[in-house]
């Protein structure tokens, strides 16, 4: 899916027209770079769009996560799996070039797992709802609400009215 | 009405999983645009969306 999605979207387009564009990238760096050493991968993949004169808009630092599903890499002529990843994310403007040259040192970089790069708007895309309030409520989840029980009221019988009743009831 | 309407969302990021997973079922497959009441225009941006979440492991492919 992420084969040349730029270039798909671009090969329309006249490459003398290098106009700028909105880019966003999304990476995930391999778990076994040392945190100390992210800001260096970052700081790689700022310097590649400054240097193809784009400039930034947003950025979500990298965060560990756990994956959805394993993913791998090869590294030195074997093949390594990982569940665990440092996904970050950048939003740029930057030329056609800028992007195809991203998204082409992106997938040689060792360190980075896996990356996309695609088309978007300037505007913030992600969606400002709570969705705390979507969620449903789990089915393991059991409601414990205190069981109602209505109280007799109690009151002193006295002998007479029992023995009444129990003659109604004899005579019937 | 469906939920994006309601919030007036326009743009649909792959990184909203918790959006993204209101319009996939136990399995991890999409809902048909029927059932989760999208309009064609919703249903293909939550589509790209959900395919890039995917690809890039904010989402599972299948679910058991």
């Amino acid at each position: 899916m992420a084969k040349d999605i730029v270039a798909e979207i671009d090969a329309k387009d006249t490459p003398e027209t290098s106009e700028l564009r909105i880019y966003e990238v999304g990476y995930h760096i391999i778990p076994t770079v040392k945190e100390e050493e992210l800001d260096g991968v970052v700081g790689k993949i700022r310097a590649l769009i400054e240097k193809a004169g784009g400039s930034f808009i947003a950025e979500g630092a990298p965060v560990q996560m756990k994956l959805s599903y394993p993913m791998s890499i090869r590294e030195n002529e074997r093949h390594s799996e990982y569940d665990h990843s440092y996904f970050g994310w950048l939003k740029f403007e930057a030329p056609v070039e800028a992007a195809l040259v991203l998204e082409k040192t992106l997938q040689a970089d060792m360190q980075i797992l896996r990356s996309i790069v695609f088309r978007t708007v300037r505007e913030e895309t992600r969606a400002r709802l709570k969705l705390g309030t979507l969620r449903e409520v789990r089915r393991t989840d059991t409601i414990k609400a205190p069981v109602r029980r209505v109280e007799e009221v109690s009151a002193p019988v006295s002998e007479v009215d029992l023995d009444k009743a129990l003659e109604e009831l004899t005579t019937e | 009405m469906n939920i994006l309407t309601q919030n007036d969302i326009q743009h649909i990021d792959y990184k909203d999983v918790d959006l993204l997973k209101q319009f996939i079922n136990p399995h991890g497959r999409m809902m048909s645009r029927r059932r989760a009441e999208l309009t064609a225009r919703q249903q293909r941006a939550v589509e790209t969306a959900v395919k890039r979440a995917r690809f890039m492991g904010l989402l599972p492919y299948v679910q058991k």
